[in-house]
């Protein structure tokens, strides 16, 4: 899980394998490994989550959780329009360590959707580039398991 | 026909071939060697047959070229499994023959390491269950809260390798993880995947290079050791302090991994189910050590416990003895004490204790002694003599049994004397006084204060009967004669007393008339009476009584009395006395 401070990450994965979702805001100190299992065409994948902090002025992601990776998600914050940019240059730096992989955009906060700031525009030229851009909420879960089992063919089919 | 006859023409040869049928001929001659080798090739290239031979006679040749080649493995692999699953669908026999030299071997050595195991099990119980250890190892396991099993391995774990992890390198994911039997683990997968961000995190904040590298990582008792290969990591948890010579293992365990796996390891594809080939290896690192001094306890365990129980047994064995031996010396000791009974010697017959010895027939019977020392009467034999003790208290008692003092009567004994108290008759005082001094232990006999008693009281009842007499005369009233009967009985009696006491006695017959007639005639009756009397007690022989009589005439009748007191004066009377006394 790639993404800016405080963009949703951890809640993501806290969704996605527990179904929790808190308010409650803690930053990620360094990574944290989950693991959850996804039916896919083919039988079941087990994905091994790294939910990596956020990156921001204070902190980038290092090299070293990026290798190895089969795939990513970038996450941003529909609220905050910074986090895209973020989000951008996270990708670049992944695809120089891991390689072309598959990867997901997915704009979190969807609940909050009325408020976001997200430039429709950037939006269009990612997807024209090849983005696949995707809408979640961890708060409601909504587009969370879609956007996992999503990435999880797309890793399959490599 | 018709064209080929308009063709034909002749050549200067004189030959009638068409141009075609030359050149075909030309054809043949230049080329026809090698269209027949073309033609034989095509039908093998056609013939399945021919193709299959001609490839059978380079197969084997191929095959051995490309042994190394991964691809042909790959490519075989599928094909040899379907040809094994159908053999063994079609008929199991030949793959199991094939594999029983394998399998029975294998599945031998299994139990037997599972017996080894269990057996090694109960002999650490076994060692640790009778021992001074083991009882405060139960006592911590109280007192932590921890159950028996492991505070006996704390103690006696040196090292014991509880997890391996055989992780990919550059993805962190787990692709083997073993257990050691009896050990609980966490989820592997996530627990490699963490491994792997710490180890990178490392890596990354001290800027070590990609050789070296996190080795270990240590929590409490517990400490995970990791050898890295190039494609794959090998992490270890140990409990315990485990020897260098470890991580020689790890890493021979890992550069086996290394050489056979070396393909997959370079192309995963996130399937781990190809590294299960990996686990023979890997389970060679799952080691465990215990304190060496426990080896020797094993064998002697069971010669320590025969020896406690010996021990046991002989200290009992000694308590019961000494017990015993201090009952039956205090029954000894008790029957020495005791008055009318000597013990002359005691022995042992079996199990029964013997006593030998005198008593007396008016000692305390031996046997009552013996639930006062916890002794049982079948436990001893006594084997008593009588005889006579001279023992005060048995005197006396034979004394009493003897001579029977009366009621009102009883002896006492001290030093040789044997003394009378109380009253008594007289026949009993003299009976006493001859029969006393043969008594074993009897010097004296004195029954002085019963003599004096009954001397008082004979003296008393002689002094008290007076027969009576027809007026001026000496005969006797009717019962006067009776009353000096009775009084040379009571006159014997007190001739006995005499006798027992050596005393002497004196009797006054003192004769009486009552105040009629003149004083001359009464004196003289009165001293008839009293001789009459007197007349018929020297009848009587009596050696310490003295008898006289007199006549003291009416000199103490009264004149004016009653003829009733006028016949009492019309008596003889009787006066005791004793001669030293004199009265």
């Amino acid at each position: 899980m790639l993404g800016g401070s405080g963009v949703g990450k951890t809640s993501l994965v806290s969704r996605f394998v527990s179904s929790l979702f808190s308010d409650k805001y803690l930053t990620t100190v360094g990574v944290k490994v989950d693991k959850k299992t996804v039916a896919i065409d083919s039988g079941e994948m087990t994905l091994m989550l790294w939910d990596i902090y956020g990156q921001d002025e204070f902190q980038t992601v290092r090299d070293s959780y990026l290798r190895g990776a089969s795939g990513y998600l970038l996450v941003a914050d529909g609220t905050r329009s910074a986090t895209l940019d973020t989000a951008t240059a996270l990708q670049q730096k992944a695809e120089s360590v891991a390689g072309r992989v598959p990867f997901l955009l997915l704009l979190n906060k969807a609940d909050l959707e009325p408020d976001w700031q997200v430039n429709e525009r950037a939006l269009w030229k990612l997807a024209e580039q090849g983005w696949h851009v995707l809408k979640t909420s961890a708060k409601t879960g909504a587009g969370v398991d879609d956007a996992f089992a999503r990435l999880a063919r797309e890793m399959a089919a490599v | 026909m018709a064209n080929t006859a308009a063709v034909r023409s002749k050549d200067p040869s004189g030959s009638t071939d068409t141009p075609a049928e030359k050149f075909a001929e030309l054809r043949t001659l230049l080329v026809g060697p090698e269209q027949r080798q073309l033609s034989a090739l095509q039908t093998s290239l056609n013939d399945p047959v021919a193709q299959a031979r001609a490839v059978s006679r380079v197969l084997p040749t191929a095959l051995e070229l490309r042994t190394n080649d991964p691809h042909l493995r790959r490519a075989l692999a599928p094909t040899i499994e379907e040809a094994i699953s159908a053999s063994v669908r079609r008929n199991p026999r030949p793959l199991a023959d094939a594999l029983f030299p394998i399998i029975g071997p294998a599945i031998r050595k299994a139990i037997a390491t599972t017996l080894s195991g269990m057996l090694e099990s109960l002999n650490t119980t076994l060692e640790h269950s009778l021992s001074w250890r083991s009882l405060r190892w139960r006592l911590d396991a109280r007192r932590t809260g921890k159950s028996f099993a492991e505070i006996v391995l704390l103690n006696t774990l040196v090292y014991r390798v509880e997890q391996v992890f055989l992780i990919h390198r550059p993805s962190g994911l787990l692709l083997q993880h073993l257990t050691l039997s009896g050990t609980s683990a966490q989820d592997a997968d996530m627990v490699s995947g963490m491994l792997t961000a710490i180890r990178d995190f490392v890596q990354d904040s001290f800027k070590v290079s990609d050789d070296e590298g996190l080795q270990t990582v240590k929590v409490g008792e517990l400490s995970v050791w990791i050898e890295q290969g190039p494609h794959a990591l090998l992490a270890v948890v140990v409990r315990g302090t485990a020897p260098a010579a470890l991580r020689g293992t790890l890493q021979q365990a890992l550069e086996g991994v290394q050489a056979q796996y070396a393909d997959f390891l370079e192309s995963f594809d996130g399937d781990a189910a190809k590294f299960e080939g990996a686990r023979p290896l890997l389970e060679a690192c799952l080691q465990q050590q215990f304190r060496a001094r426990d080896r020797p306890v094993r064998r002697s365990s069971m010669l320590r416990i025969l020896a406690a129980i010996l021990v046991l047994a002989l200290g009992l064995w000694m308590f019961l003895a000494v017990r015993a031996r201090a009952r039956w010396s205090g029954y000894i000791q008790a029957l020495g004490a005791e008055p009318g009974i000597v013990v002359v010697s005691t022995d042992r017959e079996g199990w029964k204790y013997v006593v030998n010895g005198l008593r007396d027939p008016l000692a305390r019977d031996p046997a009552s002694l013996l639930p006062m020392h916890n002794l049982e009467t079948d436990d001893v034999v006594g084997r008593w003599q009588l005889y006579q003790a001279l023992h005060p208290s048995l005197v006396l008692a034979r004394a009493r049994q003897l001579l029977g003092p009366p009621a009102g009567a009883d002896l006492e004994f001290n030093d040789g004397l044997l003394r009378a108290v109380g009253s008594a008759p007289v026949e009993w005082i003299e009976a006493s006084a001859r029969i006393a001094p043969v008594l074993p232990g009897v010097t004296r006999f004195d029954a002085t204060r019963p003599i004096d008693e009954a001397r008082r009281t004979l003296a008393a009842s002689i002094e008290a009967a007076a027969p009576l007499f027809v007026k001026g005369t000496t005969t006797f009233t009717d019962g006067g004669e009776q009353i000096v009967r009775d009084q040379i009985a009571r006159l014997h009696s007190l001739d006995a007393l005499g006798r027992v006491g050596n005393l002497q006695f004196t009797l006054e017959l003192i004769g009486q008339a009552d105040a009629d007639g003149v004083p001359e005639a009464n004196q003289p009756l009165s001293e008839q009476r009293a001789a009459r009397v007197l007349g018929m007690l020297q009848a009587q022989r009596f050696e310490h009584v003295a008898i006289r009589a007199t006549g003291i005439g009416s000199r103490e009748a009264d004149p004016t009395a009653t003829e009733a007191s006028k016949q009492r004066n019309r008596r003889v009377s009787f006066r005791v006395a004793r001669a030293a006394e004199g009265r």
